[in-house]
């Protein structure tokens, strides 16, 4: 189901965590919240959930004003960053639990907790509790959990945030072909532009209670909207007093127009890429990012002159072409 | 190495002469005529209507101090209002005050006489002080803090994600309360009521006082055991004693017998 989120905005005293925040989510699709802690993005899942009440605003999910009505009644699945496991109980019983409560017969509780277990692949722990698996079998756990009431939404609070990086990026890539399998609209909170970038089909970027730009991964990398999002979606270096990709840099080794002297005070080798870090002729610092085969044709080395020359548009170029924000 | 047996030594030696020696000495003293004699002096009409009233004071006192301690704490821990610290003080109070000073306040308030409510009672014809309900009032007041405080650190600790992933689920408050919350601090509850059962067995100022002493009417346990010794009958005093510490023993082991492996890992 689609969701709306209109004109939302919530205080914890002073402090204001959303400011005025619309959004709008496709049916079916794959939303990234991205920003840094404090930007707003949790209180906004939360605010969806009915967790949290907005001060102002309205959320509605599949076309139903939902703002009124408690987080029971909504119908959504939330993902904890900790798990929220209920410790006292197995596995099957914390699946079944959504179902319990509606009172489903037995036999059909049985027949769904199986499926859930073998669609994370949890089956044969269906009697262990949760202090007997390991972060991620728990995260799947609370997935499938979430996932079995069949919810109109999914919602995962920076699901990943408490694993390691492997199995991160395992679970990433599991979530991403788990939507394509079940389709359910999901929404996840991230701080990770590279998760956000590699799962969603949608990014919001969030920073200060408000919305920097909406689009899917590769708008935002290309056009970001501004400094903030195109320093937040990847690496940026500075050129000429403004703002570049690192790899949208030439390196040359002679003088040519628009091109700035720099000299090279280091070459960084990190296998495929390779990284030079360069002083401008005005003594500024900036970098490059460029590949081994390159570096090897230049033959560059510490130490020397070059010229470098953006080879693409720059942000304040980009950002004139249309923006979906 | 030797200081650690020091250490163990003051610890040991600490515990026996204060707590091993007395008991085994009550043990002993109790059954110096036999164990005839000890279990004659445990069933006279007295003393059965003794253990009987002590009983009745830990039948009312303990679930009626659980289920307020719970919701005490549940307020205390998840709610932020004026008078929130002021509410947390107050129920350490029973702790800070002398049960002789609780005892004399019960009589101020609910006396026949002169009480403010007591006179009140009176006329409805409910005897409160030198009776039953009197008796109740004081247990309850001396054993109050303990479930509450018993249950606030794992309230804390426990944390809200887990109601809160029950609500997304579909859980009532109700249905989340008994499903979630309760189980989950369950062993704080339980200990919080052997605290409270132990309390409410061996309370004797407070109960001294509003009950009036009528052997065989309104003497509890530890008022037995005690006008048995000012009598010299020593086997009655400490057999009685020794039952007393018996009931709480079983207490404790039927707390731990209930308690499933899963919470002991």
């Amino acid at each position: 189901m689609s969701i709306v989120v209109d004109s939302v905005t919530k205080r914890f005293g002073d402090y204001t965590a959303l400011d005025d925040v619309s959004l709008e989510v496709r049916d079916g699709s794959l939303t990234a919240l991205l920003g840094p802690s404090g930007g707003g993005k949790s209180t906004l899942l939360r605010v969806i959930a009915g967790l949290e009440s907005p001060d102002s605003g309205t959320v509605s999910i599949g076309g139903e004003d939902a703002t009124m009505r408690p987080p029971q009644q909504r119908n959504v699945g939330f993902v904890f960053q900790h798990y929220a496991a209920f410790k006292h109980m197995t596995v099957a019983k914390n699946v079944a639990f959504g179902l319990t409560i509606r009172k489903r017969p037995k036999d059909e509780i049985e027949a769904r907790v199986d499926e859930l277990l073998r669609l994370v692949h949890l089956d044969g722990f269906a009697h262990r509790y949760p202090s007997q698996l390991s972060g991620g079998q728990r995260q799947r756990m609370a997935l499938a959990r979430a996932l079995a009431v069949q919810p109109r939404v999914l919602l995962l609070d920076e699901p990943f945030g408490a694993l390691d990086a492997t199995v991160r990026k395992e679970l990433r890539a599991w979530l991403r072909r788990l939507h394509d399998e079940v389709h359910v609209t999901t929404v996840f909170v991230t701080h990770d532009q590279e998760e956000a970038m590699e799962v969603a089909e949608q990014i919001v970027v969030l920073n200060h209670g408000k919305i920097e730009q909406m689009g899917s991964p590769k708008q935002l990398y290309e056009q970001p909207a501004n400094e903030f999002v195109m320093g937040f979606i990847g690496p940026i270096s500075e050129l000429s007093g403004r703002s570049i990709r690192p790899h949208e840099v030439d390196i040359l080794r002679e003088p040519s127009g628009g091109a700035e002297e720099a000299m090279i005070d280091r070459i960084v080798h990190l296998g495929f890429e390779v990284r030079v870090e360069l002083t401008l002729g005005d003594g500024e610092k900036t970098w490059v990012q460029t590949t081994k085969a390159q570096a090897e044709e230049l033959e560059l080395s510490e130490g020397e002159i070059v010229w470098l020359r953006p080879n693409a548009p720059t942000a304040d170029e980009a950002s004139d072409a249309p923006v979906p924000a | 190495m030797r200081s650690k047996y020091a250490l163990r030594f003051i610890a040991l030696g600490y515990l026996a002469l204060l707590l091993g020696i007395p008991v085994v000495l009550v043990f002993v003293n109790a059954f110096q005529d036999g164990i005839g004699a000890a279990w004659d002096a445990v069933t006279t009409p007295e003393a059965q209507h003794a253990f009987y009233l002590t009983l009745v004071m830990v039948a009312v006192a303990v679930p009626l101090n659980t289920i307020f301690g719970v919701v005490a704490a549940l307020v205390i821990v998840r709610q932020r209002f004026r008078g929130r610290a002021l509410l947390n003080a107050a129920i350490d109070l029973p702790f800070a005050v002398s049960p002789v000073v609780v005892g004399l306040s019960l009589v101020l308030v609910y006396g026949t006489r002169d009480g403010w409510v007591g006179s009140w009672f009176a006329e409805q014809g409910i005897r409160i002080i030198f009776s039953t309900p009197g008796m109740i009032l004081a247990t309850m007041f001396v054993s109050l803090p303990f479930v509450v405080r018993e249950t606030i650190p794992v309230l804390r600790e426990i944390g809200t994600e887990q109601e809160q992933a029950a609500a997304t689920l579909g859980a009532g408050p109700l249905q989340t309360f008994f499903r979630i919350t309760l189980p989950a601090i369950r062993w704080g509850v339980a200990y919080g009521v052997v605290l409270t059962t132990a309390r409410a067995l061996g309370e004797f100022g407070a109960v001294s006082i509003v009950s009036g002493r009528l052997s065989g009417q309104t003497e509890t346990a530890t008022l037995f055991v005690e006008s048995e010794f000012r009598r010299f009958n020593e086997v009655g005093a400490y057999a009685a004693a020794v039952v007393l510490a018996l009931i709480a023993l079983v207490t404790l082991l039927a707390m731990n017998v209930i308690k499933p492996k899963e919470a002991q890992t």
